[in-house]
């Protein structure tokens, strides 16, 4: 039988002004009708450029330099501009990444899908609206009449998802590419995305692409997984072979940085003396303006305990507070309550001294934005040396410290990549040899195999200096392999804390369980 | 949008006239060491100085001007005109209504040439078009007003003599002649209002023609025009109205300039006139009315965008 | 700083632009020494005289060289501009960061009532101004200045605002740092970029101002050959030489323009970091 959808031996270049770049190259994938292909690669591999391509919509600078694209008989490439307005959509449709800016905003819910149905589907407008309606409900939400009135801000990301993901499957194409679907959905509404497209691939046949990041989650969706690297397929096998039996050395790397509770990296116990104690945490943001009124408060009464060298994991969605906290601890944000440390207690950012903001460090989440992009790296890593009375000539030892080279130390922040503008960004926090670190999702924006990386530091460097972590993330998977113990928060409250091994106990909250359930291991 | 949202954006515009009433005074009456002085020149005679102080008031204390001033001012008195000594504010609101006219021609002739222009411009983006636009473009925002006024009355007038280069008709007298009078000011307060109006155009235009949504609705296999029509001019037509607001503003100072060169009495020349004249009332009515005019038309954009866009909050 | 201008020069906007301006510097500083003929001298034998080899740009209603006059009066406008627009950015500033390190109600009620006096058009309110303290050229830079502060102080105020945003002066401020640390070493190189773009175009804003207010026998005044001014006399010889009436109204068209460009180019070079 014909394969739904063939590519053969592609490449494709970007031309910008600093030179050819490659982008893809000898790319050959076939996928038969009703099978799903996971497409895994990291950043810079190329794998969003071969969907893009698929759907004929590649950039003025790209130049394709080899192979075919065949989709069931047509040669994609060979399509004029009006050939392609009928195969977009009608053959091949597409879902992307970030559900909120997909939809217009000045249109309703209603028109956006009525007008793919009435061009793909043949129907009138009354019919179209009937089938649409039908087609919400399939995909679970609920009233979907109201919802074709609504225009997209007033539905939540998730429900954007499934919209555009109804209005994918609606014009019945062969193919359907899923560009990273959940990576803009938080833990839980993505698992649920990811199990209705489990359901429906299995109700309609329908062959998918499905593109990510994500290796462990593949193989639960995918029936077959093609690892790309540096736009190259380095390896291709059926999915639940391709976690217990990989081939290739990028594939088996790939592997070992995926998290696993069940992998413990860290296997002390901490002591039991109490580092810092905060009691009764609120966060306030905001101020009243001249006639607003002040927001309401992110936390809610949070209590946390932090014992010397533990590392003690904050998870939560976003809208949690678990930044909200890291915030407030740093004397970055208005709060409430009390923090005790070292004998003493502070009530907010004013009674924070020197030994305190000396001992309690942060990381922040984005690379780009923590490091002054006016500052070489070796002033920036030598302020805290200057401020805490360190010496300026430690800087050296500092980059080698977090496994970069010394003479990083005349670059500019630009000049370095996420991965080691993160490396920095922790050795400045260690400049001052802290007795806390929070790390508030440092690793989130970063490859899978980079974080690993990160993680490796870290705990070498705590059992270098014996510093305890406040490490605050939305990946339970990878907080279990390191933490001892664990905070859960939800809409500003803290819902669950349990010690690591508690974790499979009947006590569980039941938003830690939906937690779980969501942050599968893989398969294999 | 609620109704508390427009009350407060009503009291916002309140606001903003009594901070303009505040400086419109401090800088004209309050400020002046000695604003007789500043306005009957230097060889005043010491009675002149002190008639004029007794007429003006100036020998109150500056609160009390001030709420003198205020107070007559709410109910549409300005005083009189040291000129002409005739009412101030009626003087002044004829003047108005012929600006008006003036700009709304300009405004309604920018709209029609500009937003077409920077949106073709915009899907022509990096061809030759788009590139010959932007270049007309830059010239008009970097001619002042006089410069632009001045060429175009010299080119114009030689190829098309019929068109008077100064006076102005009152369309309610003969329409036809009121007509060709207000061709050339229109058509020069247009040509640097449409290179204004029409960057805008072009850069709005093309943060749609980029934006994820209208990259979804042509993946979706929808027809090009259906793209454009439906997607792009509905999003690319809502910040004209951000737009024109802006230029109303520059169109009000540019009309001073306009008005002084075609010698059309509009409120800009009212006030030139009455500037170079020393006429303190009239200044003082003259900007009064200018700010205020902003004023409104700023709140006016404001409630008829807050009506049309759905994605903001309004409460 | 090299390599800023090398990226400037990348694209031709860049190149004109900073041409023009080094030009005008030229002019500025020598216009005076390079002009053929005095700027006052008057030939009455060679009234309107067109432009040739005697007047390279002609002569106006006295004979007086065009050419000689623009030369001379470069120094006459464009410093004046960049005076008024200096004076204008810097209280600006100080309005700009103030209310937005004060945060919360005084911050909205310092904006709103800095929205309110934008209310008053630029043009009106340097007309204000300058009828109050006076014409002549100084009184019109301090007009120009005044009237640009409010606009200048939005622009510094969201600069400021998004930079106290970036995680780098979070973790100053977490780190422990002195507010003035945080102000002049973290904050201010962040926000001087943007401030210096919008500063420049405003430049060109100043040029045309200043010529306005001169055209309209409120700034410079006679006999100094201010380019507005030279328009204004040359009106009413319009139709009888164009080029009395041309050159001064190109000369001002290129200021505003070669500052412009300088500013756009600014922009384009201070802001894609990597090349795509």
């Amino acid at each position: 039988m014909r394969a739904a959808l063939t590519i053969d031996n592609y490449g494709l270049d970007y031309l910008t002004a600093s030179g050819v770049v490659p982008v893809l190259r000898d790319v050959s994938l076939a996928i038969a009708p009703g099978e799903v292909l996971g497409l895994v690669g990291e950043s810079g591999s190329g794998k969003s450029s071969l969907a893009w391509a698929l759907m004929r919509h590649l950039p003025a600078n790209a130049r394709e330099i080899s192979g075919s694209l065949q989709l069931g008989d047509i040669d994609l490439q060979s399509l004029t501009a009006k050939q392609l307005t009928a195969v977009r959509g009608r053959r091949i449709g597409m879902v992307f990444q970030d559900p909120s800016t997909a939809l217009n905003p000045t249109l309703t819910i209603g028109r956006q899908i009525t007008e793919a149905l009435m061009r793909h589907r043949d129907l009138n407008a009354r019919d179209a609206k009937a089938l649409a309606i039908e087609l919400l409900g399939h995909v679970e939400l609920r009233d979907p009449a109201a919802v074709l009135r609504r225009y997209p801000h007033e539905i939540s990301g998730g429900e954007k998802q499934r919209v555009i993901i109804a209005t994918a499957f609606g014009c019945r194409p062969d193919v359907i590419l899923f560009d990273e679907p959940t990576t803009a959905l938080d833990v839980i509404t993505g698992a649920r995305i990811i199990d209705l497209f489990a359901r429906l691939r299995a109700e309609t046949g329908v062959a998918a692409l499905y593109i990510s990041h994500d290796l462990a989650m593949m193989t639960r969706v995918a029936d077959r997984v093609a690892v790309i690297r540096h736009g190259r397929i380095v390896e291709q096998a059926k999915a639940s072979e391709i976690f217990s039996r990989p081939q290739h050395d990028y594939t088996r790397s790939l592997i070992a940085a995926v998290p696993r509770p069940e992998r413990r990296l860290v296997h002390d116990i901490p002591g039991t003396d109490v580092l810092l104690q905060a009691r009764g945490i609120e966060v306030q943001y905001g101020r009243a303006g001249l006639f607003r009124a002040a927001p309401p408060p992110a936390t809610k009464a949070v209590d946390i305990d932090i014992r010397a060298g533990e590392i003690v994991g904050v998870v939560g969605e976003s809208g949690s507070g678990k930044s909200s906290i890291a915030r407030a601890l740093t004397g970055l944000a208005r709060f409430s309550g009390a923090i005790s440390f070292d004998g003493g207690t502070l009530r907010g950012a004013g009674d924070m001294g020197a030994g305190y903001r000396r001992d309690v460090q942060i990381v922040f989440q984005h690379p780009d934005s923590s490091l002054n992009p006016r500052h070489r790296i070796g002033e920036i890593l030598s302020r805290p040396l200057k401020l805490y009375g360190g010496d300026t000539a430690a800087v050296p030892r500092l980059l080698e410290q977090v496994r970069l080279p010394a003479s990083y130390a005349t670059r500019w922040p630009h000049q370095l990549s996420g991965g080691e503008k993160q490396r920095v960004a922790i050795a400045r926090a260690f400049a001052a040899r802290p007795r806390l670190v929070i790390c508030d999702e440092i690793t989130a924006p970063l490859d899978v195999s980079v974080q690993a990386q990160i993680i490796d530091l870290l705990l070498a460097l705590r059992a270098e200096t014996g510093a305890a972590y406040l490490f605050i993330t939305h990946d339970l998977n990878l907080i279990r392999q390191i933490a001892h113990r664990i905070v859960v928060m939800r809409h500003g409250q803290l819902v669950d804390s349990r010690a690591i091994d508690a974790f499979g106990t009947d006590d569980v909250h039941p938003y830690t369980r939906e937690l779980m359930a969501a942050s599968p291991a893989p398969v294999g | 949008m609620s109704f508390a949202w427009l009350l407060r954006r009503l009291l916002l515009m309140i606001y903003t006239v009594a901070i303009v009433c505040v400086l419109v005074f401090a800088i004209t009456q309050a400020l002046p060491a000695d604003a007789a002085q500043t306005l009957l020149g230097e060889n005043a005679s010491p009675e002149a100085l002190a008639a004029v102080r007794t007429r003006l008031g100036l020998d109150d204390p500056v609160w009390l001007q001030f709420v003198h001033w205020v107070a007559r001012a709410v109910s549409g008195n300005f005083g009189v005109s040291m000129r002409t000594g005739l009412p101030v504010a009626p003087e002044m609101l004829t003047a108005l209504s012929r600006s008006l006219l003036l700009a709304a021609g300009s405004l309604a002739l920018t709209l029609l040439v500009a937003v077409p222009m920077g949106m073709f411009a915009a899907l022509r983006q990096g061809r030759v078009a788009d590139t010959a636009t932007s270049v007309i473009a830059y010239l008009g925002v970097s001619l002042p007003e006089f410069v632009t006024a001045t060429v175009l009355a010299l080119l114009l007038t030689d190829i098309v003599p019929w068109l008077p280069a100064t006076g102005y008709v009152s369309p309610l007298e003969n329409i036809g002649l009121a007509l060709r009078h207000l061709a050339l000011p229109v058509l020069t307060v247009s040509v640097i209002l449409v290179a204004h109006v029409m960057r805008m155009m072009r850069s709005e235009t093309l943060d749609v023609l980029q934006s994820d949504y209208v990259r979804a609705a042509r993946l979706k296999g929808l027809p090009e025009r259906t793209v454009l029509v439906r997607h792009v001019m509905g999003n690319a037509l809502l910040p004209v109205i951000t737009i024109v607001a802006l230029d109303v503003g520059y169109l009000l100072g540019g009309i001073i300039v306009i008005e002084e060169i075609f010698a059309i009495p509009g409120i800009g020349r009212a006030l030139m006139i009455a500037i170079t004249t020393r006429d303190l009332p009239s200044i003082q009515a003259g900007a009064m009315i200018m700010a205020t005019t902003y004023a409104i038309t700023n709140t006016l954009a404001d409630v008829v965008y807050a009506l049309l866009d759905r994605r903001i909050r309004y409460d | 700083m090299t390599e800023l201008l090398q990226r400037m020069i990348r694209k031709p906007q860049g190149v004109i632009g900073l041409t023009l301006l080094v030009a005008l510097a030229i002019l500025c500083l020598l216009g005076p020494w390079l002009a053929p003929y005095g700027p006052e001298k008057m030939d009455f034998l060679g009234r309107f005289r067109a432009p040739g080899w005697q007047n390279w740009l002609g002569a106006d209603q006295f004979g007086r060289d065009v050419l000689s006059r623009l030369l001379s009066g470069a120094r006459a406008t464009v410093p004046m501009a960049l005076a008024a627009t200096l004076a204008g950015s810097a209280i600006g500033a100080v309005i700009g960061i103030g209310s937005a390190y004060l945060g919360g109600k005084s911050d909205e009620a310092i904006m709103r009532t800095n929205d309110a006096v934008m209310a008053i058009p630029g043009l009106l309110m340097a007309l204000l101004l300058v009828s109050t303290l006076g014409n002549g050229a100084g009184n019109a830079v301090v007009a120009i200045a005044l009237a640009f502060a409010p606009g200048m102080a939005r622009v510094t105020r969201s600069v400021a605002l998004a930079v106290r945003n970036q995680d780098y002066v979070k973790a100053a401020v977490a780190r422990g740092e002195a507010a003035a640390h945080v102000i002049f070493r973290e904050m201010l190189p962040n926000v001087m970029g943007p401030i210096i773009i919008e500063a420049t175009i405003r430049v060109s804003f100043a040029v045309m101002l200043f010529a306005t207010l001169s055209f309209l026998g409120l700034g410079a005044q006679p006999p100094a050959s201010e380019w507005g001014l030279m328009v204004a006399d040359a009106r009413q010889y319009m139709h009888r030489a164009p080029w009395i009436l041309i050159a001064p109204s190109a000369a001002i068209a290129l200021s505003a323009i070669a500052f412009n460009l300088v500013g756009d180019a600014l922009r384009d070079a201070l802001n894609p970091r990597d090349d795509r």
